[in-house]
């Protein structure tokens, strides 16, 4: 397509109705092109293109037929009709399929329709008739975009962030932290009571999965309950805050958010190289309470700090997670499919704003304007594309010692290669002699196992029987010198160069399209001025831009950065946000429930140098999080969706934690962290749904496998079936709120299911070790591994009764029986759900 | 932009509870939160607010369509790899005249774009066949028959001419990974009228699954509750269905019994804990579906006649054959969207005929055109073949020139292909648009995979513009934002 007709300038756009306005009014079109409009060309239009630009609500890509100043106004891609060159009319070129617009869809129109609208057009477009209504004079003004209002501006998200004084309530006892304040303070505003605060055990409970995702074991159960100090609840938090697998729980949170994954999906779903590096990293930077500011930083611009480390630039190792086709079918609009993952993905994660929703158009909802869109995409449209070459994604991160080390190990090879060399080299000078040219030569300057290839073969002939003992003597220790691993590399962000190409604004969202351009800025409606650029600097690796971003986003003066963060932990903490909406924080999201307290956790988070740790402790030594999960009818009445945080919410466990507590119960849990990935067990029967059974897919030690869920390798096609059965994150798309479905086919996984099966195995053999030899005993402790409570003896009752009777009258034998029992406990209710 | 054109806390009709009741939720209720998604519920059921939480509802529960429906089930016989058209449905006598011959025209496939080709001339004879005179090749001769009761779309465009996102696009709408499947749509829209066996049920070739495996019919953003289940023709028909080795029936309900004795006292102190009960209700439900499924699946159940007509007695048709008629077996009992496999793994093991078309058609329709024609035919002997819409078609179609110097095979063809429907409300006996006269590109009438999806979900009584699900700030749809409008010349 000519540029001509896709370079719109919005100057023009922005001044045709007007034009358009004045001459359609005027004097009617002389009477024959009165009966040719009529006859041969109003035909055509309400056959071919009135049912979408038929006026009205139809009028698909913003275009309107039936009146004249409708065609002379066009739609997204301009004006349908040029009157200065009316050969170059948008409207020929796509009913000729010449451009990127085809139109009709259905079909080209006959050779002699279109030669009846080019006419049409080059008499200058004569209507008659006109049905809809007129374009407005101007109305649009599409050059500036939507106009953003004091209005959108005042929205609570929008506004920057104010501490809010901390209520006084009347009874200042409740309160154990100022969170407590903001809570009672609308509970008894509404004529609410608080629940109690839940027992001892339920707290443990709650707060060991909280925390760590995994249960507590019986003797911290007992401890806790025996510890009668006034700080004992204060200490058990401090514990877990300090456990490792904090970092893994909520590592996790924000695995979820960044649609973390470790293959590219399509076709081929090949690795991501080194991924697992970004998901250490992550967990490491919550283990260490990382302050969220420099995590931020890190993720969008470790590259481009002060001083970049292996870790910052591992970090941005956030730009490549996404799902990557390694044959698009349209390469640029792909490249642009790219960078969209990448808009979404931030702006969602850290801003909760759906920029997304303005690639296209202007945001339906949101102030948020088209531009805005591609000025938020020109931050990091200077990113190299995914790509199988590993300098466009791979950083080589070694230490100076790891790279002398490296070097060292490289030269000593080198020298040893030198030695053997050195000898063998008459020898294949001799070999070489029967080589005929060009081979020889090319043998010659060519590679070890390319001479071995052709020599190897002659040698026998060739040499005498010394020489040819030497010969693979020789080669035989050439061949034993260990290869020097490559130095480590990160899966990261690259640019090619300072200069960022220019970016313009894609009209309906097409890269082939190109509309006004555009510069690097921030949603206009947030009111930040447009950032300084770095000018480019004689020898720096990137553009430099995403810094820009980065420190925009971390800083404390963005109205949503800081909200965000804590109400996802908020949302992590209570199973639901203060805003409900976590990854949406604009007009169409939701309110949050408590604004005030909201923005004083905000100001609180900043203030204690947006440090996580702080943030939990406050939020968990609360009298909030310690409320009982028990239901109150006046209450359930009054406020059914708990939306005053009456009372703290049940919930069912997660994927990961499902599978990690039956490890954890079973005593097979293996702790170690870190590293590649492992291999979980994939029955067969799943494996059969690959092209090629298996494939993608390793083998790794039952030890490996006995590792926490975070640590399975992530293949988008080939979800783990424990995990995707229990509302595992998706890959391919940020996931900011879990499902937690209840079908029956997970019933039937954790009934028959391999997996569920041998925990049971497992279980059954860990209780046969630690207790007594009477049935009695044995339900005993697994009922309490499971539940983590001390059983009744009810509950030990009819437990011992299903056994006997399992093993007598089902003829199951006793250890049978008692597996039956250890796989009817990891099913029960109160292992799934947290009080 | 101003209050007029952007509504505040309303969206699509959509009131802000509703929707924060779909993503702040957690889909704890999944059955309720998805009758609340359902356009106009919320206000009809606003006054339910002030209740107690509801009772469990089956997230497979039966839906009521937005409209009257013609079709209450789907067959979706998906011809993995992309057959010729060319050489089975889209009669083009010009390829015939100038086989051989390198002439002038545009493809783009797996080997790029190029402008011109050699035509391969169709190894097989055209001919009408029933009263509406339909162009098959002799590839179909079985299912020449029942041309009467067919649709032929001969205008079929995709986006992508590569396996990798045109079979993404074929079936979850978009060239890009992570949307939910079509059947997955439809079971959102409609539940299932079966409890007691999956809703969306995909059935594999033996030989592999297509590329990118599960994303085949994985539910994308939208709950695990509706990615299909893979329903197997022999061991096992669903994974996890048998009980454990030396599991006997009576042991397995002692085992739930007692499961529901303890899930009943831990309930007891939670008695507003609608999710509590759901899962002791998922038991019974995974209880009943392991008698269930294997009284479905139980192809050998059938008279000696019926399964000769799928052609269960012979070695090549037998596999597709006994998967056609477990289709018929699944919605004669309420599954509401089957989708079978025709080829899978690479290459020659499927429609992606590259060198060799004669070898490679011979060979997949000698395999399903006796079973393809046993099923329509014993639908409508059925009854089932009104309420039964069947959809046929790969992801593409090939192109009319060989793909390398020598040889008959063809690459791949998003320009133009065939695709056809039966049953379900579809006009029978009709074609509707056309390719060029060598079947390069469609030039009439042309219709985009959305066309076919719209197509699929109105019979079912579905809007496709208002068939939704909020993501991502955007109100998703499988026909996309734009919107399609279903294929009215074959309906």
């Amino acid at each position: 397509m000519s540029s001509i007709g896709l370079m719109v300038s919005f100057g023009i756009l922005a001044s045709m109705p007007i034009r358009a306005q004045e001459q359609s009014s005027p004097e009617p079109p002389p009477a024959e092109q009165v009966a040719f409009f009529e006859q041969s060309v109003r035909p055509l239009l309400v056959q071919h293109c009135f049912d979408c630009h038929g006026g009205g609500e139809k009028i698909r890509g913003g275009l309107d037929l039936t009146t004249r100043a409708g065609a002379l106004k066009g739609g997204d891609f301009g004006p349908a009709i040029d009157e200065e060159i009316p050969e170059l009319s948008l409207l020929l070129e796509a009913v000729s399929y010449e451009g990127l617009v085809e139109m009709p869809p259905s079909g080209k129109l006959d050779p002699g329709a279109i030669e009846v609208l080019t006419r049409w057009v080059e008499m200058g477009a004569p209507y008659v008739g006109e049905t809809g209504e007129m374009p407005g004079p101007g109305g649009e003004a599409e050059g500036e975009g939507p106009r953003i209002t004091e209005a959108d501006r005042q929205h609570w998200a929008f506004r920057p962030v104010e501490r809010p004084t901390v209520p006084e309530v009347g009874d200042p006892g409740w309160v154990l932290d100022p969170i407590d304040a903001f809570i009672l303070d609308r509970l008894v505003d509404a004529g609410l009571r608080p629940a109690p605060e839940a027992s001892r055990a339920t707290l443990i409970r709650r707060l060991s999965y909280d925390l760590t995702g995994l249960p507590p074991t019986p003797e911290e159960v007992d401890a806790f309950l025996a510890d009668e100090s006034p700080d004992a609840y204060e200490a058990l938090v401090d514990r877990l805050l300090d456990s490792p697998h904090y970092g893994e729980r909520w590592g996790r949170h924000w695995l979820d958010l960044v649609r973390f994954a470790e293959t590219n999906s399509f076709e081929r779903d090949r690795d991501k190289p080194s991924a697992w590096r970004y998901r250490d990293y992550v967990i490491e930077s919550f283990n260490e309470d990382k302050p969220y500011d420099q995590f931020v930083r890190e993720q969008l611009a470790g590259d481009e700090l002060d001083e970049p480390t292996a870790e910052s630039i591992i970090a941005t190792g956030f730009y490549r997670l996404g799902a990557w086709d390694d044959e698009p079918t349209d390469p640029l609009q792909a490249r642009f499919d790219e960078l969209d993952d990448i808009v979404s993905t931030t702006s969602q994660a850290f801003l909760g704003l759906t920029i997304n929703c303005a690639r296209c158009h202007d945001h339906k909802i949101d102030p948020i304007p088209q531009r805005d869109y591609y000025r938020f995409l020109a931050f990091v449209s200077n990113l190299e594309p995914y790509s199988y070459e590993s300098d466009h994604i791979l950083t080589e991160i070694a230490t100076d010692e790891e790279r002398a080390e490296h070097d060292r190990a490289v030269a000593d090879r080198e020298r040893r290669e030198r030695e053997i060399g050195g000898v063998l080299a008459p020898i294949e000078a001799k070999l070489l002699e029967s080589v005929p040219e060009p081979r020889r030569s090319r043998l010659r300057s060519g590679t070890f196992e390319e001479r071995r290839h052709v020599l190897d073969g002659i040698a026998d002939r060739e040499l005498s029987a010394g020489e040819l003992a030497e010969y693979r003597s020789l080669v035989g220790r050439w061949r034993a010198i260990p290869p020097v691993p490559p130095p480590p590399t990160a899966l990261s962000a690259r640019e090619p160069g300072p200069e960022a190409p220019q970016s313009y604004v894609q009209i309906r969202g097409s890269a082939h399209a190109r509309g006004e351009p555009v510069e690097p800025g921030f949603p206009e409606v947030l009111g930040a001025a447009d950032p300084p650029l770095p000018g480019p600097s004689a020898g720096a690796s990137t553009s430099g831009r995403r810094r820009v971003l980065a420190d925009w986003i971390a800083s404390p003066e963005n109205p949503l950065t800081a909200r965000v963060m804590v109400n996802r932990v908020w949302h992590y903490h209570f199973g639901r946000g203060l805003v409900r909406t976590p990854s949406d924080f604009g007009v169409q999201g939701a309110e949050p429930t408590h604004p005030e307290l909201l923005d004083w956790l905000a100001s609180e988070f900043v203030a204690d140098g947006w440090r996580l740790k702080p943030l939990h402790r406050r939020i968990v030594m609360s009298r909030a999080y310690r409320m009982s999960s028990k239901g109150d009818p006046e209450a359930l009445a009054l406020d059914p969706q708990n939306d005053l945080f009456w009372r703290f919410d049940l919930r069912r466990l997660s994927a990961e934690e499902i599978r990690d507590s039956m490890l954890a119960v079973t005593g097979a849990l293996n702790p170690e962290m870190g590293g590649p990935g492992f291999y979980s067990k994939i029955p067969a029967a799943y494996l059969a749904g690959q092209s090629r059974p298996g494939d993608g897919w390793g083998d790794s030690s039952a030890e490996e496998r006995a590792r926490r869920s975070v640590y399975i390798h992530v293949k988008r096609s080939l979800v783990t079936p424990i995990l995707s059965s229990f509302d595992a994150a998706d890959t391919d798309f940020p996931c900011p709120v879990r499902f937690a479905t209840t079908q029956p086919t997970q019933a039937l996984s954790t009934l028959n299911g391999e997996f569920l099966n041998e925990q049971a195995s497992d279980l059954a053999d860990r209780v046969r070790r630690e207790s007594g030899e009477s049935t009695g005993s044995r339900v005993r402790r697994a009922l309490r591994l499971v539940t983590q409570r001390t059983p009744t003896d009810g509950e030990v009752g009819r437990g011992v009764a299903f056994v006997e009777r399992v093993a007598a009258e089902d003829g199951a034998g006793p250890d049978r029986a008692f597996e039956l029992f250890c796989l009817m406990a990891l099913n029960l209710n109160e292992f799934f759900y947290v009080d | 932009m101003n209050g007029d054109s952007r509504p505040r806390g309303s969206f699509c009709g959509r009131t802000r509870r509703e929707f924060v009741w779909q993503t702040g939720l957690g889909f704890t209720s999944l059955g309720l939160v998805d009758l609340l998604s359902r356009d106009g519920f919320f206000s009809k059921r606003a006054g339910a607010d002030g209740g107690a939480p509801a009772g469990y509802v089956n997230p497979m529960a039966p839906r009521p369509p937005h409209f009257e429906p013609k079709a209450k089930a789907v067959i979706f016989l998906f011809m993995y790899g992309g057959p010729s058209h060319v050489d089975t449905f889209d009669y083009k006598p010009e390829l015939f005249k100038h086989d051989g011959r390198t002439i002038a025209v545009k493809t783009k496939g797996r080997g790029g774009t190029k402008n011109e080709g050699r035509i391969v001339g169709p190894k097989w004879d055209f001919r009408r066949h029933g009263q509406s005179g339909q162009w098959v090749s002799d590839l179909f001769p079985n299912l020449a028959t029942c041309v009467d009761d067919i649709a032929f779309i001969k205008s079929m465009t995709a986006d992508s001419p590569l396996h990798g996102s045109a079979m993404l696009q074929m079936n979850s709408g978009k060239i890009l990974s992570g949307s939910p499947c079509l059947g997955s749509w439809v079971t959102y829209g409609l539940g299932s009228e079966n409890e007691d066996l999956p809703g969306f049920v995909v059935s594999l070739d033996p030989v592999g699954g297509p590329i990118s495996g599960a994303k085949n019919w994985s539910s994308g953003y939208m709950p695990s509750t509706y990615q299909g289940t893979i329903l197997r023709s022999q061991g096992e028909p669903i994974i996890d269905l048998s009980r454990p080795e030396g599991v006997s029936d009576a042991t397995q309900r002692r085992l739930i019994d007692t499961l529901n004795a303890y899930n009943a006292d831990h309930l007891a102190a939670r008695a507003d804990q609608s999710d509590l009960a759901a899962r002791i209700s998922s038991f019974e439900l995974a209880y009943k579906m392991q008698m269930a499924a294997p009284e479905a699946t139980d192809v050998d159940s059938e008279p000696e006649e019926t399964k000769r007509l799928y052609g269960l007695d012979d070695p090549r048709t037998d596999n597709f054959g006994r998967r056609c008629l477990l289709a018929r077996r699944l919605v004669e009992r309420g599954v509401r969207f089957v989708q079978i496999y025709a080829g899978g793994a690479h290459n020659d093991d499927n429609w992606d005929a590259h060198t060799d078309i004669e070898a490679n058609h011979n060979f997949h329709c000698g395999r399903t055109d006796r079973p393809i024609a046993g099923l329509l035919k014993d639908l409508k002997r059925k009854g089932l073949l009104d309420e039964t819409l069947v959809v046929w078609g790969g992801e593409f179609g090939r192109q009319p020139t060989a793909e390398y110097e020598k040889g008959t095979g063809r690459d791949h063809n998003a320009y133009g292909f065939t695709m056809w429907m039966a049953g379900g409300g579809v006009k029978g006996g009709t074609s509707v648009g056309e390719t060029d006269e060598l079947g390069s590109a469609a030039v009439s009438d042309r219709f985009h995979v959305k066309h076919l999806h719209a197509t699929i979900l109105n019979q079912l009584g579905l809007d496709p513009e208002h068939l939704t699900f909020f993501y991502g700030g955007l109100d998703q749809k499988l026909v996309g934002v734009e919107g399609a409008e279903p294929i009215r010349q074959i309906i």
